[in-house]
């Protein structure tokens, strides 16, 4: 016992010889400081990685989780980005160089971590090639385009890590369809949906990329369209694998269901009609789905306010508790802002 | 009824019956440990309190010793200071057995004692200290600018270390071309 107690003490003398007086940040170890940053919000992490390269590399190594991020180029020739995280804003700020714009979005992709990601970038990078050859991912579980360019989807979409669960895009940028769909995110996404739509091939292209790649039961596609034909055109399209048709004059209600080259699934699309969305509704709304083949009519979902209210949150003026997509991130007033752009705040392009 | 008749009686099961409060195990008694930072002043901690040192209880797990043994025998921490060691043991009395709260706001706001604990519970492995110590170093550089981080951390810019460094590689050149000349001068 006694020996025990002396070996004991004579390893602690051993452990104890290197001497643990240095206060510099710069002599603490590279754990430490990571665990450090850790802690920091986005504003300090970024005001450390202006001090040094060797601080440059160690923040840049430590991610950074957000519940939302929105950049967006604004025709003024400015572009916002704005953080939240814990649902509270820890940055908001407006760069007028696009140089500067690229260097914090570079860092901000490489380190963060979306919940939701909005990006509305509109002519912004288009052609500028520091972005589309920066092959950094960004990590986001949903993602958002509005009043992009097609290319900056393909790019964003070509930079994105698996994971993905939603992608929501607005339909004036969705001109060359193939294209998207030809990205390997659409192709294995569970939810993805296409606003605002103006043509009618939406439904029988994806249900045609579905077949095609074998997709996973559970995936599903809507989209709201501008225009009458879609329903039609899918019909005619899959005229041969037709496997139910339900057209129920006294709900409008239509549905569809196809068989793929997989036997054990099947395609389900459904035009969502209720009271609220007529037959002669200015805009038609579609959900497209993989099912099991098994699966039972009446099985279907007869309610359809739930699944437009996703592409459409207006239209029923619906509003559910604790959502996230419900959180209104651009009322940014009400929200604690830690952080306003300002020009002396420490961000150096050159650093970037 | 016989002895023999009653003592088979006696044998049978009895009824369960609430033991009296006397006859209740008596608690075991809490051992205590000695430790001794660079001053080499002792602090006599509890077992439960040293806990939460990973390091310490992964040592001590199973040590059978008496109170004189290891009064006589502190753990001596040579690389920590005595005040440092100080506050250690008093969070670690303090925090005994209880679970930690989400904020600690008696760290030291001060940067070198600060620093000095970091390293010390980083050493000594008591998680939940270092997470509230490397809070409270994040929020020394709160709303400042790379400048005033600079200063405040003591960190060089990258002309400095590259002199320094530069410095330092000459000074090794100087000391190996020293040893060289000396060994030479020996052989000969």
């Amino acid at each position: 016992m006694a020996s025990d107690l002396e070996n004991l003490i004579g390893t602690i003398e051993k452990l104890s010889i290197k001497p643990v007086y240095d206060t510099n940040w710069c002599d603490m170890p590279a754990e430490i400081k990571l665990e450090c940053i850790g802690k920091m919000d986005l504003n300090e992490r970024l005001s450390l990685r202006c001090t040094a390269q060797a601080e440059k590399s160690l923040v840049d190594s430590q991610k950074i989780e957000f519940n939302y991020g929105r950049f967006c180029g604004h025709d003024e020739g400015f572009f916002g980005f704005v953080l939240y995280s814990d649902n509270k804003c820890n940055l908001w700020k407006h760069l007028y160089n696009k140089s500067e714009t690229i260097g914090l979005m570079k860092y901000i992709k490489n380190v963060g971590v979306f919940e939701n990601l909005y990006i509305s970038f509109g002519n912004l990078f288009a052609d500028n090639e520091q972005f589309a050859t920066d092959d950094g991912l960004f990590t986001a579980k949903n993602i958002e385009f509005r009043k992009c360019d097609i290319n900056n989807i393909i790019s964003v979409l070509n930079k994105l890590k698996e994971g993905v669960e939603s992608i929501k895009m607005n339909g004036k940028m969705s001109d060359d369809l193939s294209q998207i769909l030809a990205i390997s995110h659409i192709q294995n996404v569970p939810y993805w949906h296409i606003e605002y739509y103006n043509k009618t091939d939406s439904l029988r292209m994806v249900a045609q990329m579905w077949i095609e790649t074998n997709s996973k039961i559970g995936s599903i596609f809507q989209v709201s369209v501008k225009r009458n034909g879609s329903f039609e055109e899918f019909l005619e399209h899959f005229d041969d694998r037709i496997v139910y048709f339900q057209v129920d004059k006294s709900k409008d209600e239509r549905r569809v269901r196809i068989r793929t080259e997989n036997a054990d699934i099947h395609i389900l699309l459904e035009r969502g009609l209720d009271d609220s969305v007529a037959i002669d509704f200015a805009d038609e709304y579609f959900r497209l789905m993989v099912i099991p083949a098994e699966m039972k009519e009446c099985e279907y979902e007869d309610d359809c306010q739930e699944w437009i209210c996703k592409i459409d949150t207006e239209i029923y003026e619906y509003d559910s508790d604790n959502s996230v997509d419900d959180y209104d991130y651009e009322d940014y007033d009400n929200y604690e802002r830690d952080w306003y752009d300002s020009d002396n705040d420490g961000w150096n392009p050159d650093n970037y | 009824m016989s002895s023999t008749e009653q003592g088979t009686s006696s044998a049978a099961p009895a009824e369960p019956t609430t033991a009296p409060e006397s006859a209740a195990a008596p608690e075991v008694p809490e051992s205590f440990y000695y430790v001794h930072g660079k001053d080499k002043v002792v602090h006599k901690v509890s077992a439960g309190a040293l806990q939460h040192s990973a390091l310490i209880h992964g040592m001590i797990s199973n040590l059978g010793y008496t109170e004189e043994q290891a009064k006589a025998n502190p753990f001596p921490f040579e690389n920590i200071d005595g005040d440092i060691l100080q506050m250690v043991v008093d969070w670690c009395n303090q925090h005994k057995g209880k679970p930690t709260p989400p904020e600690d706001t008696n760290l030291p706001k001060q940067k070198e004692k600060l620093f000095d604990l970091v390293l010390a519970v980083n050493y000594l492995e008591i998680k939940e200290l270092l997470t509230y110590c490397c809070k409270q170093v994040a929020m020394m550089v709160k709303g400042k600018s790379p400048e005033e981080i600079r200063e405040i951390w003591m960190i060089p810019t990258d002309a400095e270390d590259e002199a320094a460094e530069k410095e330092a590689k000459k000074r090794a050149g100087k000391e190996a071309a020293g040893e060289t000349a000396a060994a030479a001068g020996d052989a000969k």
